[in-house]
């Protein structure tokens, strides 16, 4: 079990899984910043990436001076800004959606600032917002003006398939645990959230699951190992089949949903015993 | 409190490469973006010049300064050279330290350089 369902769950909705506790959406759980108080994390400037306490490059420059120390305890706070955001599987995903509200789409910041994307209209949208902060979005002009679309349940639930048959990875985004703010659509190297956790182990948690290949009903087709943004699968060429480092994987469930012969299946985290606590 | 069975591996001490952008000359990064979008690593980072009275104006990215290209992820950069040749301006510098060679010796069983 990770902090955040031993914090937030509740064992008698959505096996005890935080996210699925409907507690979390309620409208008080949305943290309103006092008058004068400084804003905290995303909400500091996710526009200009100037983040309240340590950043990434903070974590470069102690890799570079050798200090361990600084870099376990930066890394910390830095688990406290993320907040515990963490990756969902498609499957949990949906389950989100239905009890979120209200939800928007938009333009994802993280590709506008790393890759120069602007995204523009509907089309081009690659992020989703959810819940009740999504009715104050005219407060952060940059990141909305190519405006929000906002859908119903079935629209975004079809609208996250896509983008899964695309190859982005689900994470959930937290403005202020456990007030669920957004689903980010992430792969490597432009998602800050994704590559964050891959390359320092800071922000994102994995989810309550790994993959697991079924060696009999793999026929080597590949396609799986086109879409893993972590790193943890591979073809092995000797066997001729997938192969998963379950260290690495986040159980993001993009190979399940690709392989069309349906050797991938996801198992809970808990089940696996050496990697159950494994969360960074 | 859980310890991480696996934490990313680092070599620690070591010194990464050091990327310098002559902001006189770049100075229209959002509407330029090639080396935003040409890098391998995606080590580059634009963001809006922010101040108060410009907070709820939607900012031209035709504009000199209205947007500043950082280096974000200097941590994975190899130094392959790509931002370099692709720039219009020639704004970028990069400085790689140099690294040595590893050459291991065996001495009781042990590894050492």
């Amino acid at each position: 079990m990770c902090w955040m369902c031993e914090q937030f769950g509740d064992q008698k909705h959505g096996d005890g899984l935080w996210y699925l506790n409907p507690r979390n959406y309620a409208r008080n759980m949305y943290k309103l910043r006092a008058p004068g108080e400084k804003p905290k994390g995303a909400d500091a400037g996710l526009e200009t990436g100037v983040m309240e306490g340590p950043s990434i490059q903070d974590l470069i420059s102690a890799v570079e001076k050798n200090d361990k120390e600084g870099f376990e305890r930066m890394r910390k706070i830095m688990q406290e800004v993320g907040q515990g955001q963490q990756v969902v599987p498609l499957a949990d995903a949906d389950k989100i959606l239905e009890l979120s509200s209200p939800i928007g789409l938009e333009s994802c910041i993280c590709r506008k600032a790393d890759r120069a994307r602007d995204e523009r209209n509907e089309f081009q949208y690659t992020c989703m917002g959810m819940g009740v902060g999504m009715l104050k979005w005219e407060r952060w002009p940059e990141r909305y003006k190519g405006g929000v679309r906002f859908v119903n349940v079935e629209e975004a639930k079809e609208w996250n398939h896509e983008m899964d048959d695309r190859g982005f990875v689900h994470i959930l985004m937290l403005f202020g645990a456990p007030y669920i703010g957004g689903f980010c659509q992430c792969d490597y190297p432009d998602c800050g959230a994704l590559r964050s956790a891959v390359d320092f182990g800071v922000g994102t948690l994995k989810s309550h699951y790994l993959a697991k290949v079924d060696y009999s009903k793999c026929n080597g087709c590949g396609i799986c190992a086109q879409r893993c943004q972590w790193g943890a699968l591979k073809f092995e060429t000797t066997s001729g089949k997938a192969n998963i480092d379950m260290f690495k994987c986040f159980g993001c469930g993009l190979c399940h949903t690709a392989c069309p012969r349906q050797a991938i299946s996801l198992v809970r985290r808990e089940s696996v015993p050496a990697v159950a606590e494994v969360w960074l | 409190m859980t310890i991480p069975a696996k934490m990313p591996e680092f070599i620690w001490g070591r010194q990464f490469p050091k990327i310098k952008i002559d902001h006189t000359k770049c100075t229209v990064p959002f509407l330029c973006k090639k080396c935003l979008e040409i890098c391998p690593v995606a080590a580059f980072n634009v963001s809006r010049v922010m101040s108060l009275e410009k907070k709820l104006e939607e900012m031209d990215p035709r504009v000199d300064g209205n947007y500043v290209l950082h280096v974000s992820r200097r941590d994975k950069c190899t130094g392959c050279n790509l931002c370099i040749e692709v720039c219009p301006v020639n704004a970028i510098s990069i400085e790689v330290p140099k690294m040595e060679r590893l050459r291991p010796e065996v001495k009781g069983g042990q590894w050492t350089s």
